[in-house]
């Protein structure tokens, strides 16, 4: 039983971790804190059932095509309204982002109604359980989730440490000013990221698509792996690994142990008691309080 | 001095409010208010509804209407929150005199709008959405009225009773709801139930909708070592946690209400485990009617599937005889009177009339049909026929 | 009589003759309007009295102070579940509940507040979203207890025979609310506070280097915001006669910090300005929506939402001053242009 609840607690993390990749990159370049993930991973879901009615035959590229849009979905996000508040208070940049979730909310069910989608049944996948261990039963879903998390997190630190663009994205966050001043086109950067956040929330979406459906109330969960970078330091990638974990141990045992009905405060309970302790995150940078 | 200046943008405003308002209705409309939940967390459920329940007024508009008048269907968004709907209610009854009021939309809007229909004398009519207990018999309010399936005083001590008959040695029973108090309550009084038949609760969960990951409570569920499960929640809630005990091993049996979505459902989630009883018929019962159903709905371009679409139907017929009752000229009192003497022949689309009287503004029979999967077939099979139960007891 | 010292001039609210004209000629607009508007108007105008509290409260913490809160529907659901369960439990009257929902208010204040010493700008404002689950949970918890499936029915306040339902007599007492609460922000805003709160807004730093009692005047934000917050609660639980967890959404505190950017940060006749825009716009959506063709009436109900998305966008971009910005612009552009045709 233990054992069900560790694969639990991994995959609820993988989730978790998977939605903080784009708060956290998004934040580390810009400062800016985009409360438009959810909404914008919902979105990816949607395409995911746009482009799995028209390939319904061909699984690999509804999915590719997806995965495409949301990344094409990120820079536009960025090219049309967020390179306007580039410079501007970071106060107003995260309410544009709000506006923007509330926006998204409204056109997703102008086009696509308030019914609920499958587009897994639509691609005639019936996300089979996988028996790993004696004991321990998945979804083949949830061991996609986590082998993507895994996959682009260990490809965004190799972007960022090793290439070019990456050490790009990781001197403008450092220093804005002083990066566009060597050279570094900070709007192209910028683009980057967001398509980069967006390209990830979408993965996620799918995923979750492909395992439980979607519909228009989808975009809570961005809320809710929201405690998770923050526990971790909202401009760290470890730490939001680390921090999806903490968070989801915490609400499988609240759920397990405690109470069930406590599952949506826990994570917050968890990000107060850390912010208590840490007001930066447990791998957030220090000086990153001041400034905001 | 910039409160100077606002004073005077105050004023200008309410001059503004003094212009005169738009909406005096043509007298010679049968004026019908909605307030439902079209959009925002409810309206997976209710929007449908109300949209067949339009197409079905506008069909019989361009047929002529009603006693030779048309039919003005005035339908207000509400979004679930309490606030709009009291806007919408005051709005509709104060200002387009509507002479009946249909709420469709989440139990915490019901509040305001029943205190504003009680107070204007206005008949408030519950289609598609759950009914308060203030329409439920012996004594009724003398205005409030209730069409809906689906009613969780009479639909938990059934479905409770029917796991009991279907068993087969000894039940552990695990309980499913979310944390809305409706749904609470009514896992909590399935319990107290549970106990007197004989049978063990081992589990109860309640899920909040925003839950990425149902298996933390299906694991729970089955570590409890649950043989059946029953779950009173909207669909999603139901089959969500269905499919993830399924996904873990589970290989017990499942009872669910079957709402709107579920006849599609059945079909997707494939699986004979998971049983389903409903209070209107589904379409693979090929009830004739149910043609003429999807027929219309086509017509009207109704943007969700057809298997959506049999409680607004029946909304309409409802609304069509209450109208022809109450005659011309229309008043609130005449169509409460024409409500009280409700006899809707439902087609075959329920397992009987629908009957208001004077005393019970419900019903006095509830009837239910249980359907399941059937993978010999690959389609929806139906397990039990017409099961009556008298809902005075 | 002795002419008013200067500093006595310059505090006067409505010094000039001018600005007490534009006074009167709005106190005899508020004045006539429950008599010449229709019903519905009149429900509206209520609304928007009610949210102006709430915007008032929501601009002192966040427009003056500069202390981010999303804590607004946990406070209202905080007022408004005091008078709902005092009325409940013990039948308490209106004169018991609202001083029980403003103490209750002010503690939560000093709990959420308590974050504030360490934690600022965004993380402040995850903190103050904890309170909202919490006020969410509680509520849950106590509906589900006392098995109220539908909510908390609330009787209207009464004093002996005469009882509160009415929309003119509900419009006199929001007006006088509101009108307290108006009154206490702007007295805060010219005072000693409303100065130091300035200065935390600024740099925190440097106000406490000026010697202002930093975390004092944070913590007296958070008391004073939460407990006119709580107080507009508990007025809206009497309003609406019921109270239920539901109403306290997220989207209604976004709703409530959409007005005070819409209306213009720190300014008082924006809170008001953007507490009718945010209340009336939908109502304005649905009135233009009315015109579209008949095909499209499926698709109003969504349209509402993408176009409140929508406009604060546009305002966040085009507007950052909010409305306020925007009349001042508008009067600038009228008194140059009357300056150019006079010169």
């Amino acid at each position: 039983m233990s054992l069900q609840l560790v694969a639990n607690v991994i995959v609820l993390a993988a989730i978790y971790a998977l939605v903080s990749v784009g708060y956290v990159l998004i934040y580390r370049v810009s400062r800016v804190l985009n409360l438009a993930h959810g909404e914008l991973m919902m979105i990816g879901a949607y395409f995911l059932v746009a482009t799995s009615s028209l390939f319904s035959g061909n699984p690999i590229v509804a999915i590719a095509l997806a995965a495409l849009c949301g990344l094409a979905m990120g820079i536009v996000v960025y090219a049309v309204l967020m390179r306007w508040m580039t410079g501007e208070a970071v106060l107003a940049a995260v309410l544009i982002t709000i506006a923007l979730g509330i926006l998204l909310r409204g056109l997703a069910v102008l086009v696509w109604t308030t019914q609920q989608f499958y587009p897994g049944a639509t691609l005639g996948w019936h996300n089979p359980s996988v028996r790993i261990v004696p004991g321990v039963q998945i979804s083949a879903a949830s061991i996609a989730i986590v082998i993507v998390t895994a996959a682009v997190y260990l490809g965004l630190f190799v972007f960022l440490q090793f290439t070019r663009w990456g050490i790009r994205m990781r001197a403008a966050g450092q220093n804005p000013l002083l990066a566009e001043q060597r050279g570094i086109r900070l709007h192209g950067v910028y683009a980057l990221a967001w398509g980069l956040s967006t390209f990830t929330a979408s993965l996620a979406g799918m995923i979750l698509a492909l395992d439980s459906g979607v519909e228009s109330t989808m975009a809570t969960i961005g809320l809710k792996a929201f405690p998770a970078a923050l526990v971790g330091g909202l401009d760290s990638l470890i730490g939001a690994l680390i921090g999806a974990l903490i968070v989801a141990a915490a609400e499988i045992a609240a759920i397990q142990y405690v109470n069930p009905l406590l599952s949506d405060v826990v994570p917050f309970l968890v990000l107060l008691v850390v912010l208590a302790i840490r007001p930066w995150g447990l791998f957030g940078s220090r000086e990153q309080l001041d400034r905001v | 001095m910039r409160a100077g200046a606002f004073a005077g943008f105050v004023a200008a405003f309410v001059a503004a409010c003094m212009l005169p308002s738009a909406g005096a209705l043509a007298q010679d409309a049968y004026a019908v208010g909605v307030t439902a939940a079209m959009t925002g967390p409810a309206a997976a459920t209710q929007a449908p509804v109300i949209e067949m329940l339009r197409i079905y007024v506008d069909r019989l508009n361009a047929k002529g209407g009603i006693n030779g008048h048309q039919v003005k269907l005035l339908i207000e968004d509400d979004q679930a929150e309490p606030s709009r709907a009291a806007a919408n209610a005051t709005k509709l009854i104060r200002q387009e005199n509507v002479i009946l009021m249909i709420n469709s939309s989440l139990s915490s809007t019901y509040g305001p709008v029943i205190a504003e229909s009680k107070r204007a004398g206005v008949p408030l009519w519950f289609a598609g959405a759950v009914c308060p207990k203030e329409a439920h018999p012996p004594k009724p309010a003398p205005l409030m009225f209730c069409s809906t399936g689906f009613d969780f005083s009479v639909d938990i001590p059934v479905a409770v009773r029917s796991i009991k008959e279907m068993a087969k040695g000894d039940v552990k029973l695990a309980l499913v709801g979310i944390p809305v108090p409706i749904s609470r309550i009514g896992v909590d009084n399935a319990a107290k139930l549970v106990d007197t038949l004989g049978m063990k609760t081992v589990d109860k969960e309640f899920i909040p909708p925003t839950t990425a990951d149902y298996t933390p409570f299906a694991t729970k569920i089955k570590g409890a070592g649950a043989n059946w499960g029953y779950a009173y929640a909207p669909w999603p809630a139901e089959a969500k946690t269905f499919e993830a005990l399924r996904r873990l091993g589970w290989t017990g049996e499942y009872l669910a209400y079957g709402h709107i979505q579920a006849e599609d459902e059945l079909k997707r989630i494939a699986d004979p485990g998971l049983e389903v009883l409903t209070a209107n018929a589904m379409f693979r019962d090929d009830v004739p009617v149910q043609k003429e159903i999807r027929e219309v709905a086509a017509a009207g371009k109704y943007t969700y599937p057809a298997t959506y679409a049999t409680e607004g139907w029946i909304s309409g017929r409802i609304l069509e005889q209450v109208l022809t009752k109450t005659g011309w000229p229309a008043s609130a009192d005449k169509v409460a009177t024409a409500m009280s003497t409700l006899n809707l022949d439902t087609q075959g689309l329920r397992g009987g009339p629908l009957v208001w009287t004077a005393t019970n503004h419900f019903r006095t029979v509830q009837y239910y049909r249980f359907y399941r999967y059937d993978p010999a077939t690959k389609g929806v099979a139906r397990v039990r026929d017409w099961l009556a139960v008298n809902v005075l007891d | 009589m002795v002419a008013p010292s200067p500093y006595a001039r310059d505090l006067k609210l409505f010094g000039t003759r001018r600005a007490r004209l534009r006074l009167a000629a709005a106190v005899v607009a508020l004045g006539v309007l429950p008599f010449v508007a229709s019903p519905f108007l009149l429900d509206l105008a209520n609304q928007v009295l009610l949210a102006c509290i709430g915007a008032l409260a929501l601009m002192l913490l966040t427009g003056f102070a500069g202390l981010i809160s999303l804590g607004t529907a946990g406070l209202l659901a905080a007022g408004a579940y005091t008078v709902g369960a005092l009325f409940r439990e013990f039948g308490a009257p209106f004169w018991v509940t609202l001083p029980c929902a403003a103490l209750l208010g002010a503690l939560l204040g000093l709990i959420f507040g308590l974050p504030s010493m360490r934690l600022r700008g965004l993380y402040l404002a995850i903190s103050t979203l904890g309170l909202h689950f919490v006020m969410v949970y509680l509520g849950g918890e106590y509906e589900a207890r006392q098995s109220l499936s539908t909510g908390v029915m609330i009787d209207p306040p009464s004093i002996g025979s005469f009882s509160l339902t009415s929309g003119r007599a509900w419009y006199a007492v929001l007006l006088g609310f509101a009108a307290l609460a108006l009154l206490i922000s702007v007295n805060l805003k010219r005072t000693r506070t409303g100065r130091a709160w300035r200065a935390l807004r600024e740099r925190d730093v440097v106000a406490g280097a000026l010697g202002i009692d930093v975390q004092r005047f944070k913590l007296l934000a958070f008391v004073v915001s939460a407990t006119m917050t709580a107080i507009a609660g508990a007025l809206f639980a009497y309003f609406r006669n019921f109270v239920s967890i539901d109403a306290f959404s997220l989207y209604l505190t976004v709703q409530y910090v959409a007005m005070i950017i819409i209306g213009g940060m720190g300014s008082i006749p924006g809170a008001l300005l953007g507490a009718a825009f945010v209340i009336l716009f939908p109502y304005a959506i649905e009135a233009l929506a009315s015109y579209l063709p008949e095909r499209f009436s499926n698709t109003v109900f969504a349209l509402d939402y993408a176009a409140f998305g929508l406009v604060m966008i546009l305002f966040l971009l085009l507007e950052p001053a909010g409305l306020v910005g925007l009349w001042r612009r508008l009067r600038n552009a009228v008194t140059a242009r009357r300056a150019k045709t006079a010169s």
